[in-house]
């Protein structure tokens, strides 16, 4: 399997050159997004970054710090609001020094100003700093394992033979958590079995193919799956390589796929 | 001064006569951006729910079918996938009012593509409605008023709060319904509104809710005032969560309490009420919108930009620094009674004014500049 992907100082070889817009709260949400759409960039609507307590301030924090870090990432703005429980300058050290940058709207003249001052440095962050083409020695494959699949021990076996690197999570049910924590691992692409019962599910960060199951409502939304519950684990290994090298997937097209940050306790 | 709005039939009136789209699966969520996006002045909001039953189902039901039935909507545009617990969400919000609702689904659709291009048809065909219908004369008691506060400050309790308590004792003393929210803004001071209830046993029930939800903080094993204030409303001058709770319990003015609320649930009479809400801004919003309040005020010391995609939210400063600050997000000053140049009743009125102008139609800074924030609440483990 050759792969070229893209080579992101501090981060390592992705299979794509995103620039992330994040927002360390949900107050920053929106204008993130404005300056996300007029760049270019990826950026989430969350609900989190404040009002929260316990254990999901450093599971909140280190989701963001997994976010920022990722191999597919190019570059990042953080926008924070300035009066959060995560704080946008002490998230930004904890991230990749390289590319990373910060505005505080309550600091930046406000929402208007900032969406100003961030189009400007997102795009001198895309600008000035392309990314060199590299190959990938060996690309890291999340399967998400949200339902049973059927011989997975062959499949398993063909994709290590075909020089892959696996990382699996294998809740059963909604694939939202599971594709959270195949992020944390750092898989480049995400090979997704979703749930009979729920839809084909997508990362803003990471190409997900979904392989459909013969359920009711899979096949009702076939259009929607990259290959069917057919496919043998050749054309899986064939997809993989085309989308390795910059084929889009249904879900990178569609633009499907909210991120759900790990939380626990309730806002206060 | 008249007020005008959408009478809804259902005993409810409107001060906006928008079309929402809400997406009932969280992978709906981005095509309910584009329609937004795409369509003529529709709205929309998105969430991460994957129609899981957990816990917090209940709560999660209730605030998509309230905030589809809001009183501000002409229609709502419900994206779903054909499934049964979507029949829940639809058949719950036909019971909450007359709101139209209208359904596309992707299974129907059979691509993203499809049904967000059937979404921005079925949008735009609503908005022509919409912008048909006339305001007519409205009554005071159509307005449902949604008490909030964000990032507050040490001015927070001595400007901006209490003269908008001047403004919602006034719209009471005239029929209309208050809300007061942010239960752990309250803790402190719960004694203290108590005493103004309409009973004995609403004021127990306001004693009893805060009990609730501090119990509910400590079974995570936290000292909600350990915990409290944050460290935004610290850096802003506030040293206690009481200090925090006097302050912003001074929202509802010095009205008597009809009534306690449970989150997002809607009131059946006029008067001033308090409702559980977590103190986080847009989970406070979601609840409030679920309850059927059309119009927002929302006191900050800090500056937040964020609203609501079906409730105007009007932004209030509590110091004048800020509000020069970041005008793009503060509708009015409340920061000219600690300068010294307007009293609190002279604030209080513009207060009131301005809740009589946006609820006519001007628009606010945070409709201006399209916020739409949105936050399914939930309790997780802690729902006691």
């Amino acid at each position: 399997m050759s792969i070229t992907g893209f080579a992101h100082k501090g981060r390592g070889v992705g299979v794509r050159d995103h620039q992330l817009i994040l927002p360390s709260v949900v107050c920053s949400t929106h204008v993130s997004r404005k300056i996300a759409n007029e760049v270019g960039a990826l950026t989430f609507a969350h609900q989190n970054g404040c009002g929260i307590i316990g254990i999901d301030v450093p599971g909140v924090d280190n989701f963001f710090i997994e976010l920022a870090n990722h191999p597919n990432v190019q570059s990042v703005l953080v926008v924070s609001l300035g009066c959060e429980t995560i704080q946008g300058p002490e998230l930004l050290p904890k991230i990749n020094r390289e590319l990373s940058r910060l505005l505080v709207i309550q600091e930046s003249g406000g929402a208007s100003g900032t969406y100003e001052a961030g189009v400007d440095q997102a795009k001198q962050l895309r600008d000035n700093f392309k990314s060199a083409p590299a190959v990938i020695e060996k690309l890291v494959v999340g399967l998400d394992l949200s339902r049973s699949v059927e011989n997975l021990s062959s499949l398993k076996a063909a994709l290590t033979e075909a020089g892959l690197e696996l990382v699996i999570e294998d809740q059963l049910g909604v694939s939202e958590h599971n594709l959270a924590k195949l992020m944390s691992k750092n898989a480049q692409i995400i090979l997704s079995f979703a749930d009979d019962n729920q839809p084909p599910s997508g990362f803003p960060l990471i190409p997900v193919i979904n392989i459909a199951s013969a359920s009711p409502l899979h096949l009702a939304l076939a259009a929607e799956f990259d290959l069917p519950s057919t496919a043998t684990a050749q054309e899986i290994i064939e997809l993989i390589t085309a989308v390795g090298n910059g084929q889009k997937t249904k879900s990178e097209v569609s633009g499907i796929g909210e991120i759900v940050a790990p939380r626990s306790v309730r806002s206060v | 001064m008249s007020l005008t709005g959408y009478e809804r039939g259902d005993g409810r009136w409107g001060f906006r006569n928008h079309v929402l789209i809400l997406p009932l699966h969280q992978i709906l969520s981005s095509s309910a951006r584009e329609i937004e996006a795409k369509s003529e002045g529709a709205v929309a909001v998105s969430h991460d729910w994957s129609q899981v039953i957990e816990k917090d189902h209940e709560r999660i039901i209730h605030s998509l079918a309230g905030n589809a039935t809001n009183p501000n909507l002409y229609a709502t545009v419900l994206l779903r996938l054909g499934t049964p617990i979507e029949d829940e969400v639809i058949a719950r919000a036909k019971k909450y009012g007359n709101t139209k609702l209208i359904e596309v689904s992707l299974t129907e659709a059979k691509s993203i593509e499809n049904l967000t291009q059937a979404g921005i048809q079925r949008a735009n065909e609503l908005l022509k409605e919409a912008k048909a219908q006339q305001r007519v004369s409205a009554p005071l008691s159509a307005i449902i008023l949604g008490l909030e506060c964000g990032g507050s400050d040490a001015y927070s309790g001595i400007t901006a709060n209490p003269a908008l308590g001047v403004a919602s004792d006034e719209l009471v003393a005239q029929g209309a319904t208050s809300i007061l929210g942010e239960t752990m803004e309250i803790l402190g001071a719960e004694h203290l509104l108590a005493q103004r209830a309409i009973t004995k046993e609403v004021g127990q029930q306001i004693i009893d809710v805060v009990a609730r939800y501090e119990a509910s903080i400590n079974y995570e094993g936290i000292d909600i005032r350990g915990a409290q204030p944050s460290r935004g409303n610290i850096e802003g001058g506030l040293s206690t969560l009481e200090e925090k709770s006097l302050g912003a319990a001074k929202k509802a003015g010095n009205a008597q309490f009809t009534g306690v609320l449970e989150y997002a649930i809607a009131p059946t009479k006029p008067g001033l009420y308090f409702m559980d809400t977590p103190g986080h801004d847009i989970e406070q919003l979601t609840g409030f919108g679920a309850a059927g309040v059309n119009i927002t005020v929302f006191t900050t010391g800090r500056g937040t930009p964020t609203g609501s995609a079906v409730m105007p939210t009007i932004k209030v400063a509590t110091n004048s620094e800020m509000a020069n600050a970041i005008p793009d997000i503060i509708d009015l000053n409340s920061g000219t009674i600690a300068d010294g140049t307007q009293s609190l009743e002279e604030n209080g009125k513009l207060i009131y004014q301005l809740i009589l102008d946006v609820a006519n139609g001007q628009l606010t800074k945070a409709e201006l500049g399209g916020h739409h924030e949105f936050n399914l609440s939930r309790l997780y483990g802690s729902s006691l």
